[in-house]
């Protein structure tokens, strides 16, 4: 019925904050992608533009000569003032030099160059004082090349530069805004989550009392399903357990109706034999008694979180008995503190666990001794007899239904310890049985102290 | 003293009335709740008898309408049932006693003259066990016939243990009804005051014994 538990809890807030800042990671990367993208791109189709001017300024100014030649300084000092980053070379047909606006750099370039120059842009992958290499523009004029050679550093610098600036904007504008966006879904998250403490803190009481239902005031849409079914579900249970009471009521009348006609008419009954068959008619009565205290335990949940005193629960089950322990002439005793010893759990069936250890005790303490309960602080209660003892390989056996333990009495059904035993389990208690020190047999009962 | 049975198990019931009438009652039998209510219209009884499981309603319904009339009849409640839930019920809707089924005669009968001594019952004015006879107005003890001096604080103890005869008398009871808030009470002046009446009792031959319950209080019954 229960749903395996997931290797480990987590939380919804915190996986949110997580993923909202993976996205807003993501989204500044990506932003800063199409930027760069796109500002490179730019720069090329400038760069690609400026190179054909370029190129254009040569060739419109190129002499008629297919031998060296110098052009015009208005031509090649903006180029030599370039630094080496724009280059220009003319090659005459059988691709002789004819002319340079950086001798030193057209030799080392002139390597790189594409064995037979076509129109258009080529690329030198690297170059000395040009890391990122050069873009080329050849343009045939007659027989001769007109070839300009630009760094690639210029546009790479200038992105570089714009990135930066992006990335300072972005960072500074996008981060608070995508924290913000993180805090107000977090913080949404937990407020939107916070009814659900309550239908915790009520869904705590069930069982207490019947009737009780998780409220779905303030829940959000998502979660009212699951409260819903857990309604249902609780209805259900409620409708078993109302069945299963009945039942038992049931039962307790049929079998306890004919037994109280016999002993009423045993009571009746002066014949010699009837003092024989009034203790038959009493021993089936508390068989019948300890059948339905065990079913009752099996078949129904023990609502164990009422606030209750272990002493008084002993005043009461001694008080029942000692009418009983007076006939068979043995003392009973309560011993410990008379301060109150508070524990959660259920007052009758704690009375029904000390009533059966000590009916138990009462069985087997001979006549003219005690029988002594002991309370000692915070939660225990031993009840003490100074019968025969039990042999410790006897003892888990007697806590289980129906075996009587060597010693037992004529009459017993073997109901009781395991009822003591019940009980105890369902406060998350312990019982233990051992020898007492003046021989007799000494039976604890441990309940787990209440968190101050 | 008359008492109504309200019972609808007809054996069970014939049973009861008669062991009642040998006790020295006179009973009347209703075996329904509208049968109950029609008796205890028309004549007062001193005490009631009421099973739970009646067959036109819940015994505890009945208790409940019996009790909103404000009458202070003694009801002895008969039940099969003993889920911690129904003594709970039981004891709200103003029950005075609760016996579960299957029972003794000798028990139900102590039980109802247990609930006709109480204070506020009508009658009771002389308290009886074994050969002891305690008059509650003259204050005047006889044991086997013969006038028994006893001081007044004894005679209110000794009235105590016989109002619960064979039941456990809480020591803070004794000592709540016996001394007043600002007399000092020795730690030990209930056990003092216990053994002078065991002794009286003992001289003047009562056939009674007061049995201490260590740590909760006392128990008189006839001795046996």
């Amino acid at each position: 019925m229960l749903l395996p538990t997931p290797p480990r809890e987590w939380s919804l807030a915190s996986r949110l904050a997580w993923r909202m800042s993976l996205l807003m990671f993501g989204a500044i990367a990506l932003a800063a992608a199409a930027v760069a993208w796109g500002s490179i791109s730019t720069l090329q189709d400038l760069d690609d533009a400026g190179l054909q001017q370029q190129v254009h300024i040569v060739a419109a100014n190129l002499p008629p000569q297919d031998t060296p030649f110098a052009l015009p300084p208005a031509i090649t000092k903006p180029f030599q003032d370039s630094d080496g980053d724009n280059v220009f070379i003319v090659y005459g047909p059988d691709r002789a030099r004819l002319a340079t606006s950086d001798a030193a750099q057209a030799a080392e370039a002139e390597i790189f160059l594409p064995r037979s120059f076509r129109q258009g842009f080529f690329r030198i992958p690297v170059l000395a004082g040009h890391k990122h290499g050069m873009v080329g523009f050849a343009l045939p004029v007659g027989r001769r090349w007109v070839i300009v050679l630009q760094g690639r550093e210029q546009s790479s610098v200038i992105t570089a530069s714009l990135m930066s600036s992006f990335m300072a904007g972005a960072v500074w504008l996008l981060m608070p805004i995508g924290f913000a966006a993180m805090m107000v879904s977090v913080l949404t998250l937990r407020r939107g989550l916070r009814p659900i403490l309550r239908v915790s803190a009520t869904a705590a009481t069930v069982g207490a009392q019947p009737g009780v239902r998780l409220p779905l005031a303030g829940l959000p849409r998502e979660v009212t399903p699951l409260v819903e079914a857990v309604n249902e579900a609780l209805t259900r249970l409620e409708q078993i357990i109302a069945t299963q009471r009945r039942f038992m009521a049931e039962a307790a009348h049929g079998l306890r109706t004919p037994l109280a006609v016999l002993t009423a008419r045993l009571d009746s009954l002066q014949a010699p034999q009837a003092e024989a068959l009034r203790r038959d008619a009493d021993r089936m009565a508390r068989l019948v008694s300890q059948l339905l205290s065990m079913a009752r335990l099996e078949s129904l949940p023990l609502t164990v979180t009422c606030q209750v005193d272990l002493r008084e629960a002993a005043v009461e089950a001694i008080t029942t008995l000692a009418p009983i322990a007076v006939q068979r002439g043995i003392e009973l005793a309560l011993l410990g503190p008379e301060s109150p010893m508070p524990i959660q759990g259920n007052h009758d069936a704690l009375v029904l666990a000390l009533t059966n250890l000590i009916e138990n005790a009462l069985n087997h303490a001979p006549r003219g001794t005690a029988v002594e309960v002991i309370g000692s602080v915070p939660a225990t209660i031993s009840v003490r007899d100074a019968g025969p003892g039990i042999p410790p390989a006897e003892i888990p056996r007697l806590l289980q239904p129906f075996q009587r333990g060597a010693a037992t009495v004529q009459g017993g059904a073997g109901l009781g310890l395991a009822i003591v035993s019940r009980i105890a389990a369902a406060h998350a208690g312990t019982i233990n049985a051992k020898t007492g020190p003046e021989g007799g047999c000494v039976f604890t009962l441990t309940f787990p102290v209440p968190a101050i | 003293m008359r008492l109504l049975v309200i019972e609808d198990e007809r054996e069970l019931a014939g049973l009861i009335r008669a062991a009642m009438e040998q006790a020295g009652f006179t009973a009347d039998h209703a075996a329904t709740a509208l049968a109950a209510a029609s008796y205890l219209g028309a004549t007062s009884y001193d005490a009631a008898i009421l099973d739970l499981g009646l067959p036109d309603s819940d015994g505890f319904l009945l208790l409940r309408q019996l009790r909103r009339r404000n009458t202070t009849l003694p009801v002895l409640i008969l039940t099969a049932r003993d889920a911690p839930e129904d003594r709970v019920t039981g004891l709200d809707s103003g029950a005075d006693d609760y016996l579960i089924k299957p029972f003794h005669m000798p028990e139900l009968i102590a039980r109802i003259r247990a609930l006709l001594r109480r204070p506020n019952a009508a009658l009771g004015i002389r308290l009886v066990l074994g050969n002891l006879v305690l008059d509650t107005v003259s204050r005047q003890t006889l044991i086997a016939g013969a006038k028994t001096h006893l001081t007044l604080r004894e005679t209110t103890m000794l009235e105590l243990l016989l109002r619960d005869q064979g039941r456990v008398v809480f020591r803070e009871v004794l000592e709540n009804r016996l001394y007043s808030f600002d007399s000092e009470l020795g730690s030990n002046a209930l056990e003092v005051l216990i053994h002078r009446l065991r002794r009286r009792l003992q001289e003047s031959g009562a056939s009674l014994t007061i049995h201490t319950v260590r740590g909760i209080g006392y128990l008189l019954s006839e001795s046996s």
